[in-house]
C-alpha cells in the first residue's frame, strides 16, 4: 500500500485539497479533481514524477448523474502504479482545459474525446478531427449515449483539413492505399528532394465504432469476441485485456491454471507477431529473403496455435473469469519441440541479420527517437524500450501468470530502427522461454471462475504488453449485463503520433522503414472489425468434404 | 548476307531468350526463399498477358507514349554491336563508344518516360535513375576505354582478343569495375532503386500498363541478357571453339551462369539508398581510374 499513499501524500502536500480519493489499492489510484487544477496536476504527474500518460477516456453518464466523465489514466513505470484522474464536466458547459501543452502524447486523445463526445479541450494546439470521416456532420457526436449505434447520419459537406507544407516543398502522398502498408493510412510527405522536411497524418479510416456496439448491443461475454477482432494479429491480447478489465471491476479472482494458459497464448502471439515483423522489415528494405525465411519459421506457430485453439488466429479462447480451452499434458511435448525449432532457426536468421553489413547501413541511425522525445511522447512498447525507457509492463504491472515467472525486460538505447530490431529480436527469444518455463509451472485445476452478477459502475483497467506495446482496455460496468463503457487504447496509438519527430531527419527511402518500426496496426487503433459480407449463404459440409478440405490446405506442410 | 544473318540471330537471342533467363532468375530467388516460384516460362505469359490488356494512359504527351517503343528499340540496337559467341554484326571502329551511348539511352527513355508521367513517385524514381545513371555509366566508360588502351583500338573485338591473347593486371581492375556496375545496370538489388516497389512504387513506371508496359519490362529483361553476355565476351573469352554454333551455345550458358549469381547476389542484399550507392560507386569509380592508369603505365 505504500507506494499509492506516498504518492498520494505527494500530491495533498503540493495541491492541498485538490484532489479527492475515490479509491486507492496498492496497483491503482482512482481520484477525482475539478477541471482548474487538472493541467497543473497533470503537469506535475508527467514532467515532475516520470508519470506517462496513457489515454484519456471520455464517458457520457448523463443518465446517471447529469455529467460527462473524463478519465486521464496515467501509469508511474517506476513504482508500477497507476492513476486515473477523473474531471467531470457539466452537461452545458462541455469544456476542459487542455493538457496536451504540457503532455505532447495527449493531442490525440483529446482530439478524440471531442469527435466522440463533443468535449472541447481549450487550447489544444491541433484541434482538428481525428476520428471521425471527413463527411461526418459537425454537430453529432457518436458515444453519447442518446446516439443509436445503428445510426446513419446523411453525409455532410466534406471539409478538407490536411496541413499544407510551409515554403516550396513538394508533397508525396502515401497511401491511403500504399503497397507497404497493409491498411490504410493517409502520410501526407512533404519533400524537398529525398528528405523529407515534415508530414501530416490522417488515419482511422476504418473506424467502425466497435467500442459503441459494446454500449448498446453487447453483453459481457460477447465483448471478448469482439475484441478479439480488433486485431487480426494480437487479437489474443485484446480479448484478454478486455477480460481482465471486467475482472478488475468485478473483483473476480481468475484461477491460476487460466492465467496460465493465457500467459502461454499471448507469448505465442508475441512469437508470431515479432517473427511477421522481422520479415516485413526485410521485405520493406527490399531483402525479401528475410521475409520468406522468417514467415517460414513462423508458420509452426499458426499450426501450433490451431492445435490449442482450433484456429490459426482469433482464437476465441477468453471469456470473463477464465479461458475456454485447456491445453492438455499431451500438447506439451508438440509445444516443446515446436519452440525448439523455432528458436533455433530464428537465432540463424537474426544472427544473419545482425552481421549483415549492408542490412545495418540501412537500419543504423534511421528514424531515431531520443528518450526524451520518446517520453514526452508517451511511446510504449519496444519502441519505447529501444529509446531506453524502461516500460514493460510485463514487468512492472505484472499480469495473468507474469509475476511467477522469471523475466528481463529487452532494452537497447540506440532509439534507431536497429535498436527496435534488436528489441524484439531478444524478446523473441525472452517468449520462447516464457511459454515454456509456464508449461512447466501450470498448476493442475479449473480454468473458470464462478462468480455472481457482475456490480454495476465500478471501473476496471486493464495494461497488457501487447507485442506492438502496451494495450489498454478500460470497463466502467454497467447495470444491464453490458458494460457502460469500454475503451481500448491499442500500442500503434501512441506510437503514431512520435512518426512526424522519427521522421523529421530521414529521406523518402526511409519512410516504409521508420514507419514499419513501430510495427503499426492500424485496425487496433482504429478499433476495426472485419466482416465478410459478401457472402450470405451457408453451405453445409458433409465430414468427407471436410478431411478433404483439410488435407489440402495442409499439403505441403508437415503436422502430426 | 552473313551480317544480317548474325544480326537477326543476335535480336532474336535477345528478344526471344531473354523472358527465360528471367524466368531461371525468378526460379533461382524461390529456391533461395524457400518457394516453389513461378513456372519458368512465366515472364513469357506476362508479356502475353500485358500485350493484351487495356492501356491505361494517365497522361496522353508524346515522351510518355513513345518512351517505351525507344526503350525497346534502342535495346535492340544495342543487341547489334554484342558479339555473341561471334563478331558483332554491326562491329567497325569505335563500336565500344557507341555501345557505352546506347546503352545509356535505354536508361534515358525510361527516365523521360518517368517524368513525362508527372506522378510525384515516378519523379522521385526518374531523379533516383538519374543519379545513378551519372556514377555507374562512367564506370562502364572507364573500363571499356581501359581495354581499348591496352588493345590500342577502340572495337570490341580487338579488346576482346587482346584479353584472350595476354590477360593483364589492368584488365582484370577493368573487369571487376564491370562486373560490379552489372547490378545496377540491370536494377537489380541492392541497386534497384529507382523502381524500388516497397518505396516509391515502380518509380518511373508507376502509370504505366499494357502494352507500354510490357515494352518496358521486355527492354529491361534484355538489357540484362546484353550486359551480362557483354560481360562475358570481353573479359570472360577464353572458352571458344573454330566452330560458330558451339561458341553461341557457350555463351548463351556464359550468360546463364551469370544471372544466376547476379541473381544470388540480389537475394542476399536489402536495397541500399541512394546516397549510400553514389558513395559506393564513387569509389567504384576510383578504382576502375586506377586500373585505366595502370593500363597506361602498361601494366
Amino acid at each position: 500500500m505504500s507506494t499509492g499513499h506516498e504518492l498520494l501524500n505527494q500530491i495533498e502536500t503540493k495541491f492541498p485539497g485538490a484532489v479527492k480519493v475515490d479509491s486507492v489499492t496498492e496497483r491503482v489510484a482512482f481520484l477525482s479533481v475539478c477541471d482548474e487544477q487538472l493541467v497543473a496536476l497533470a503537469d506535475f504527474l508527467a514532467n515532475q514524477m516520470n508519470a506517462r500518460f496513457v489515454m484519456e477516456i471520455g464517458t457520457d453518464k448523463r443518465p446517471v448523474n447529469q455529467k460527462y466523465e473524463l478519465s486521464y489514466i496515467f501509469c508511474l513505470d517506476q513504482e508500477g502504479f497507476e492513476i486515473s484522474l477523473k474531471v467531470m464536466v457539466d452537461e452545458n458547459k462541455l469544456e476542459v482545459p487542455s493538457i496536451t501543452p504540457v503532455i505532447p502524447g495527449a493531442g490525440w486523445a483529446e482530439r478524440e474525446v471531442y469527435d466522440m463526445l463533443g468535449i472541447v479541450a481549450v487550447n489544444h494546439p491541433d484541434p482538428r478531427r481525428l476520428v471521425l470521416a471527413d463527411d461526418w456532420p459537425e454537430d453529432l457526436f457518436p458515444m453519447r449515449k442518446d446516439f443509436e449505434h445503428d445510426n446513419r447520419p446523411p453525409a455532410a459537406e466534406v471539409k478538407k483539413i490536411m496541413k499544407e507544407p510551409d515554403g516550396n516543398a513538394t508533397v508525396v502522398s502515401v497511401g491511403p492505399f500504399f503497397p507497404t502498408l497493409e491498411e490504410p493510412a493517409y502520410f501526407r510527405l512533404f519533400v524537398e528532394g529525398e528528405k523529407v522536411v515534415g508530414c501530416d497524418y490522417r488515419g482511422f479510416f476504418s473506424h467502425r465504432g466497435i467500442e459503441k456496439l459494446a454500449d448498446k448491443v453487447l453483453d459481457y461475454n460477447q465483448v471478448p469476441f469482439m475484441a478479439e477482432r480488433i486485431c487480426g494479429i494480437c487479437g489474443f491480447v485484446h480479448s484478454c485485456s478486455y477480460c481482465q478489465a471486467v475482472e478488475m471491476a468485478a473483483e473476480i479472482e481468475v484461477p491460476a491454471r487460466a492465467r496460465y494458459i493465457r500467459t502461454i497464448m499471448l507469448e505465442l502471439e508475441r512469437i508470431h507477431s515479432h517473427l511477421l515483423w522481422i520479415g516485413l522489415a526485410g521485405h520493406i528494405i527490399g531483402f525479401d529473403t528475410v521475409l520468406m525465411q522468417s514467415w517460414r519459421v513462423r508458420e509452426p506457430v499458426m499450426w501450433l496455435c490451431e492445435q490449442i485453439t482450433g484456429n490459426r488466429k482469433t482464437y476465441g479462447m477468453n471469456l470473463v473469469g477464465g479461458v475456454r480451452r485447456d491445453i492438455p499434458e499431451d500438447l506439451h511435448p508438440k509445444i516443446l519441440e515446436t519452440l525448439d525449432k523455432i528458436e533455433s532457426e530464428s537465432r540463424t536468421i537474426i544472427d544473419a541479420i545482425i552481421k549483415d553489413k549492408p542490412l545495418l547501413m540501412r537500419l543504423q541511425g534511421v528514424g531515431t527517437l531520443s528518450r526524451e522525445d520518446g517520453r514526452k511522447l508517451c511511446v510504449v512498447g519496444p519502441t519505447a524500450r529501444a529509446s531506453g525507457l524502461e516500460t514493460d509492463i510485463r514487468v512492472k504491472y505484472p499480469y495473468a501468470a507474469y509475476g511467477e515467472l522469471d523475466m528481463k525486460a529487452a532494452f537497447q538505447t540506440g532509439g534507431d530502427v536497429l535498436a527496435r530490431t534488436l528489441v524484439r529480436a531478444e524478446e523473441l527469444f525472452t517468449a520462447i522461454d516464457l511459454v515454456r518455463q509456464a508449461l512447466q509451472k501450470m498448476p493442475e485445476g479449473p480454468i473458470m471462475a464462478e462468480f455472481s452478477d457482475i456490480p454495476p459502475y465500478r471501473e476496471g483497467i486493464s495494461l497488457i504488453e501487447a507485442p506492438r506495446g502496451e494495450s489498454l482496455h478500460y470497463v466502467l460496468t454497467g447495470p444491464d449485463n453490458r458494460p457502460y463503457r469500454w475503451s481500448v487504447r491499442a500500442p500503434t496509438y501512441a506510437q503514431l503520433q512520435a512518426i512526424p519527430d522519427m521522421l523529421s531527419r530521414s529521406t523518402v527511402a526511409d519512410f516504409p522503414l521508420i514507419v514499419a518500426s513501430i510495427d503499426p496496426c492500424f485496425s487496433c487503433t482504429e478499433r476495426v472489425e472485419t466482416v465478410d459480407r459478401s457472402s450470405h449463404t451457408i453451405k453445409t459440409y458433409r465430414r468427407e468434404e471436410l478431411l478433404q478440405q483439410l488435407q489440402n490446405k495442409y499439403r505441403g506442410g508437415e503436422r502430426s | 548476307m552473313r551480317v544480317v544473318l548474325i544480326g537477326m540471330l543476335n535480336i532474336l537471342i535477345v528478344l526471344l531468350l531473354s523472358p527465360l533467363y528471367e524466368g531461371i532468375m525468378r526460379k533461382v530467388r524461390a529456391v533461395i526463399h524457400s518457394r516453389q516460384g513461378p513456372p519458368v516460362l512465366q515472364p513469357y505469359y506476362d508479356l502475353a498477358k500485358l500485350m493484351l490488356k487495356d492501356d491505361q494512359i494517365a497522361e496522353g504527351n508524346f515522351i510518355f507514349k513513345s518512351a517505351p517503343v525507344l526503350c525497346l528499340g534502342s535495346i535492340i540496337l544495342v543487341a547489334l554491336f554484342i558479339p555473341l559467341g561471334t563478331a558483332a554484326p554491326l562491329g567497325f571502329a569505335g563500336d565500344a563508344l557507341v555501345l557505352v551511348y546506347l546503352l545509356t539511352m535505354s536508361a534515358v527513355f525510361i527516365i523521360l518516360g518517368g517524368m513525362a508521367s508527372s506522378n510525384p513517385y515516378a519523379f522521385l524514381g526518374a531523379n533516383r535513375e538519374m543519379m545513378l545513371l551519372l556514377v555507374v555509366e562512367p564506370v562502364l566508360a572507364i573500363s571499356l576505354l581501359t581495354g581499348a588502351i591496352k588493345a590500342h583500338s577502340l572495337l570490341l573485338s580487338n579488346i576482346s582478343g587482346y584479353m584472350l591473347a595476354n590477360p593483364t593486371f589492368s584488365m582484370a581492375v577493368a573487369g571487376l569495375a564491370f562486373f560490379l556496375v552489372i547490378q545496377p545496370e540491370m536494377a537489380k538489388i541492392p541497386f534497384d532503386l529507382a523502381e524500388a516497389e516497397t518505396e516509391i512504387m515502380e518509380g518511373p513506371f508507376i502509370e504505366y500498363s499494357g502494352r507500354k508496359l510490357a515494352f518496358f519490362k521486355w527492354a529491361f529483361w534484355g538489357k540484362q541478357v546484353i550486359f551480362v553476355a557483354l560481360f562475358a565476351q570481353i573479359f570472360l573469352p577464353w572458352l571458344r571453339t573454330s566452330f560458330a554454333p558451339v561458341n553461341i551455345l557457350i555463351s548463351l550458358l556464359e550468360v546463364l551462369v551469370l544471372v544466376v549469381v547476379v541473381e544470388l547476389i540480389a537475394t542476399l542484399n536489402p536495397r541500399l539508398k541512394i546516397e549510400q550507392a553514389i558513395r559506393y560507386f564513387a569509389g567504384i569509380i576510383v578504382f576502375a581510374l586506377a586500373g585505366m592508369a595502370l593500363a597506361l603505365l602498361g601494366l
